[in-house]
């Protein structure tokens, strides 16, 4: 097993769909002969050639535009925008365009292609920079939805979006590209729609994303280590397809069930699991399903702000505890 | 005056109210017994700190509640509401704040916990159920009473539900009902009875109990005991027996048997640091207690018989706190005193070895050395133990009481005293 970082697992997972088809093809703003501004996909122009790797103006409608259009003539385009904040500009192609279009010509065109994107705070970006948007994406059908922890998934779970037959929306978590972490050898492919158990525990399960399943982690050693509390933690992963059946099988085991969320609170992707929990398993539940997120706010720029209000290792631990208390 | 919860013990931070012996309007002198109070380690009559009139009584029957917790109010001549000096025995931390009669019902709401009792909802409070524990109880048709709540404020958790069907599966629940015959008289229970009988069933239930014995000639301690005896009884008032040397045997057996100084747990057995020797103790068959001589192993035989004699006559006297009453790690217990051969004790949980000592007295004993063999009278007695299967086995066991027995027959006993 390589050892790579978070961002070199992304260029590893083009690069081993580009060699394998050659409808694969890469377009966004800086990141061909640049590579990227997180430098995501340093050295594709150079094994794939500027006809599959292409720098495109600043203009994200074009940029999703373009990419629809090659999608529908057969090619298989991964787009990047640049900061997921962005595609609020170009939402209407998201959401009307790339989402619907197959349903409404009953399956005449489809659209396989990867719309990814540098998403989350803790960078200090600030408020227009730094959202964690996948619960927007998870909100319109036809979209699915895709949001990594860690390298080797990056690799795996992108390689599946680029094979997808549908439009797949990547977010990468920006402050996690530069962890490092083993990933498979050769041909690396996760399956979509499936959550991973990365830690394993009797007494809560707690249900996180990106770059909250970390801090859920650390969380959970503390919480076992310090207060004796058992937590299973999970990955959940992909939004859309959802793995409700690992979820709800673990919190059939724990009785209690707690979201970790970057998103702001209202409408976090966390609430969405929670109803499905209170619906499905009412009477397995011990306690309040609990959901630890963003404020409903902007996100701040300043440093002691942003760290204040992204949930923390200690929130999650004071909220558990109280829980289970 | 009000009538608290008391700490029973410095550990203890919540008692159950097992009998009330008055009602509400009933009359209560001084010092006469109002209401048996239990904890897990103990039961308790409580008396009547005052003369009065019983005004209300606050926690029902079966009700388990913090220590400081008022139980019931009592109207006597000079009504002040204080229990200054009943809270002075109860630690700062429980004290409840002295209460007026128009707030008192109030206080005591907001101080006691939920219980796992909703019909005593009289008061107001109302029993939180989550939504599992409810469904639990109602599949397995559980009364949400017998179950004992670990979480906050009292709440039941899944795992109380679960652990109580645990106990219940290995408990028998048949209660069969008797015939009196004629002229028979039913006796009830008092709660030390009662106490006794549910761990005696506990035990037998949980612990497969194997009960293995041996003879030990006594000769080289009564040497010793008997060079000491008339100093030790004018020095001390009472008699030295055979108990503490036998303890004293014990104690350093167990050092190098630590498995039967343990607790089994779930498919593991602990093994206690400590040796703490419980003994138990006849109230002039009023019922058994099992004090503890905690450190048992650091005592000589001197010192241990000092605590014997202590700890038999505070259990007596009904002077030792729950904390004395528990967290022993092995018992003796000795029955020799009415001459009987030999005791098949039942187990004191959660240990796994209980040793019983019957009577101590001179035979003919056939003795084998390089001259031949010849008839001698010895003082001769059975020590026999009961352990549990589970935590050890025959040979173990059989090791153990070899090793007790040849400190009995071959250390110099002289050298303790």
């Amino acid at each position: 097993m390589a050892q790579l970082t978070y961002r070199e697992a992304v260029s590893a997972a083009i690069a081993q769909e580009m060699r394998r088809d050659e409808n694969v093809v890469f377009l966004g703003e800086d990141v061909a002969a640049a590579g990227g501004v997180f430098k995501t996909t340093a050295g594709l122009l150079e094994e794939f050639g500027p006809e599959r790797v292409k720098d495109t103006p600043i203009s994200e409608q074009a940029i999703i535009g373009a990419a629809m259009g090659a999608s529908m003539t057969g090619l298989r385009p991964i787009a990047e925008i640049m900061f997921s904040d962005f595609f609020a500009v170009c939402w209407d192609l998201v959401a009307n365009q790339i989402a619907k279009t197959r349903y409404m010509t009953d399956g005449q065109c489809s659209f396989p292609l990867v719309l990814r994107s540098a998403n989350g705070g803790g960078s200090r970006f600030g408020a227009q920079h730094s959202q964690s948007v996948e619960n927007w994406a998870m909100a319109i059908p036809g979209l699915k939805v895709v949001a990594p922890s860690n390298p080797a998934d990056v690799k795996g779970l992108l390689a599946a979006s680029i094979r997808d037959p549908d439009p797949v929306m990547f977010f990468e978590q920006k402050s996690l590209y530069s962890v490092k972490g083993e990933v498979p050898d050769g041909e690396h492919i996760e399956p979509l729609g499936v959550a991973s158990i990365v830690r394993a525990g009797t007494d809560v399960t707690v249900a996180a994303l990106a770059a909250m399943v970390p801090r859920a982690l650390k969380a959970a050693e503390i919480l076992q280590d310090q207060h004796g509390i058992s937590c299973e933690v999970v990955d959940v992963r992909c939004l859309v397809p959802l793995d409700t059946q690992t979820i709800l099988g673990s919190v059939v085991r724990t009785s209690r069930f707690v979201t970790v969320e970057e998103n702001p609170r209202l409408c976090g992707w966390g609430a969405e699991l929670a109803s499905i929990v209170a619906e499905e398993l009412f009477w397995d539940l011990d306690g309040p399903i609990v959901r630890i997120t963003t404020p409903h706010i902007p996100l701040p720029s300043a440093d002691e702000l942003e760290d204040a209000v992204m949930p923390s290792p200690e929130r999650i631990v004071q909220n558990i505890k109280k829980l289970v208390d | 005056m009000n009538v608290l919860m008391p700490q029973l013990g410095e550990t203890v931070a919540e008692g159950k109210v097992a009998i009330w012996y008055k009602k509400e309007g009933d009359i209560v002198a001084k010092n006469e017994i109002l209401v048996d109070v239990e904890t897990d380690k103990a039961a308790v009559e409580i008396p009547s700190p005052v003369e009065g009139v019983i005004g209300s009584i606050l926690v029902s029957e079966g009700e388990t509640v913090d220590v400081g917790t008022i139980l019931a109010v009592i109207n006597n001549q000079d009504a002040d509401s204080g229990s200054s000096e009943q809270l002075a025995n109860v630690e700062k931390k429980n004290s409840t704040p002295e209460l007026t009669q128009n707030n008192f019902i109030a206080e005591t709401l907001k101080s006691q916990k939920i219980i796992n009792s909703p019909e005593s909802g009289q008061s107001g409070r109302r029993l939180k159920l989550s939504p599992v524990v409810r469904r639990l109880l109602t599949e397995h048709q559980i009364d949400v009473n017998e179950v004992l709540g670990s979480g906050k404020d009292g709440r039941i958790t899944r795992s109380d539900v679960m652990a109580f069907l645990d106990n219940r599966l290995t408990k028998p629940s048949v209660k069969p009902v008797l015939q009196p015959l004629g002229d028979s008289n039913r006796v009830p229970f008092d709660r030390i009875r009662r106490v006794t009988a549910e761990h005696m069933v506990r035990s037998k239930v949980t612990s497969p109990h194997v009960f293995q014995a041996v003879e030990a000639d006594f000769s080289s301690v009564d040497a010793a005991r008997s060079f000491h005896q008339e100093r030790w009884r004018s020095d001390n008032g009472y008699s030295l027996t055979y108990l503490p040397f036998i303890a004293r045997a014990t104690c350093l057996a167990l050092r190098d048997f630590p498995r039967l100084n343990g607790s089994v747990d779930g498919e593991a057995l602990i093994l206690h640091k400590g040796i703490h020797l419980s003994i138990a103790v006849d109230l002039n068959f009023k019922g058994l207690v099992a004090p503890v001589i905690f450190d048992a192993d650091g005592l000589t035989v001197m010192g241990l018989a000092r605590r014997i004699h202590e700890i038999s006559m505070g259990a007596r006297e009904g002077k030792l706190s729950a904390d004395e009453l528990s967290g022993g790690t092995y018992t003796l217990s000795n029955n020799g005193s009415f001459g009987t051969l030999l005791t098949g004790a039942i187990i004191n949980q959660p240990q796994v070895g209980i040793l019983s000592i019957d009577a101590i007295k001179k035979r003919p004993v056939v003795i084998e050395d390089s001259t031949g063999d010849s008839i001698a009278i010895r003082p001769v007695g059975i020590l026999s133990q009961s352990f549990d299967h589970r935590a050890v086995d025959g040979s173990y066991s059989a090791a153990f009481l070899h090793k007790i027995r040849t400190l009995l027959e071959e250390k110099d006993w002289s050298a303790e005293l």
